[in-house]
């Protein structure tokens, strides 16, 4: 009664279900695993330019630089399970408009792709910094010292704008460093407000508050993101 | 097949079930790939993998469409905008509800540009204002430039109802048939085969309660 072609339906079936134990299996081991993020960051260096932010801009619009200084410790956030780690810098300020007194906004002025050396073949870049990638892990399959930051006055990626066109002159303006862990499967996870089990909420991580000063006139040429 | 006859209800489950793989064989939906690389577009079309009980899917796709509020609430990666992080034939679990918090900075959405039809799945980047009326902007992890060229004429960011979900789960490789099947039509046709081969010996094997469907793909379009 039995024929080939059932017994590969079963055999497909069981490999498939198999599959799908383990892989749940591994999701959930990244709960066992302890997270102890830590972060500082401040800025260094702000400014108000009215510009084009982009080549591609249609006006001229108050633009901020906000260059600062990050230590991030995020090392215990790279598991087996990991495939890379998103960090991310926002800078988060309230709505100027009174009407609105609860408004906030959110820009990301930096961020970076950190690729677990599982996932270091998967990364956009050139061969030769792939190969220095490769020797940084020293052949280790988790490497410790990929979650380790220490950025010194670095220029932002990204320009904050406003849909108002106005950005000068902005008060109570923070840093936030933020994560996102992508696993290999399983759950996104993102840093947390609370603690929650073996995952601890990130250590620090918001700059004091700071002011955006008024617009600079600009003596100097335009400044050109490096990305 | 006599031993199914008399079992009638069986026969009809079977009958029932060859139905509904035909018809959702041939909805599955032939998606272009998109023209702009630097987006990673998703096939709106759940896969689906189980072992029994297939002809119960599209009941637990409605379901899970419901419980997430998301059109389609499983997605296929199709390009690498958004790499190392997602790839080709990724499948992606979204969830549409915000019960706890706002739609936020640093999730990952699959979101449709008005008037076309390629969800892309990019990162929000940057959101000024709260609530439903949030002005959104996305950008893909991978790209140089946020989405702003993306968009359509004279929207210059998201809104909440332009999302049809947050990434939430993720299991690589598995959507890649469906990425198969729309780019090689044909391998429609010999799945279609041998699947009703299948269903043609599972008639005549009484001794199995259970019709055993490994692979099932279910069509779905997003209003």
């Amino acid at each position: 009664m039995y024929n080939s072609l059932t017994r590969i339906q079963n055999v497909f079936g069981f490999f498939t279900t198999i599959a799908f134990v383990v892989a749940a299996i591994i999701a959930a081991s990244d709960f066992t695993a302890p997270r102890t993020p830590s972060a500082s960051i401040k800025p260094t260096n702000v400014q108000v330019v009215k510009g084009r932010p982009h080549y591609y801009s249609s006006k001229k619009e108050e633009y901020a630089i906000i260059k600062f200084s990050l230590d991030a410790d995020l090392s215990s956030l790279f598991t087996w399970n990991t495939k890379q780690l998103f960090v991310y810098v926002t800078a988060e300020w309230p709505s100027t408009s009174s009407s609105s007194s609860n408004q906030t906004n959110k820009a990301v002025i930096w961020d970076a792709i950190i690729t677990s050396p599982s996932s270091d073949h998967l990364a956009n870049i050139g061969p030769a910094t792939l190969k220095k990638l490769r020797k940084s892990a020293g052949g280790k399959s988790i490497d410790p010292s990929r979650g380790k930051l220490s950025l010194k006055n670095q220029r932002p990626k990204y320009q904050i704008t406003h849909p108002s066109g106005k950005v000068a002159n902005t008060d109570d303006v923070t840093l936030h460093v933020h994560y996102n862990v992508q696993p290999w499967v399983g759950m996104l996870t993102w840093n947390q407000d609370v603690d929650m089990a073996l995952w601890k909420r990130m250590a620090a991580g918001i700059s004091k508050a700071f002011e955006l000063p008024a617009v600079k006139k600009k003596d100097e040429p335009k400044a050109k993101s490096k990305y | 097949m006599l031993s199914s006859l008399q079992n009638p209800r069986q026969a009809a489950a079977q009958l029932l079930n060859f139905a509904l793989i035909l018809s959702t064989a041939f909805m599955v939906r032939v998606v272009a790939l998109p023209t702009i690389n630097a987006s990673t577009s998703v096939h709106n079309m759940p896969f689906s993998v189980c072992s029994a009980d297939s002809w119960r899917n599209p009941q637990m796709w409605k379901g899970l469409s419901i419980a997430a509020d998301s059109p389609s609430p499983i997605v296929v990666v199709l390009s690498g905008s958004m790499e190392p992080a997602f790839q080709r034939g990724d499948l992606l679990f979204l969830w549409n509800r915000n019960l706890l918090a706002d739609t936020d900075v640093g999730e990952v959405v699959v979101y449709n540009v008005k008037g076309k039809d390629i969800p892309i799945v990019h990162r929000i980047v940057r959101k000024f204002g709260i609530g439903e009326h949030a002005q959104l902007l996305t950008k893909g992890d991978n790209n140089a430039a946020d989405d702003t060229e993306l968009y359509a004429r004279g929207q210059d960011y998201l809104e909440r109802k332009d999302i049809i979900g947050s990434v939430v789960g993720y299991v690589p490789f598995v959507g890649y048939v469906t990425i198969m099947l729309s780019e090689h039509p044909w391998l429609k046709t010999v799945m279609l085969g041998i699947m009703g081969l299948c269903l043609n010996l599972n008639l005549n094997l009484s001794p199995s309660p259970n019709f055993n469907f490994n692979l099932y793909l279910y069509g779905h379009k997003t209003p």
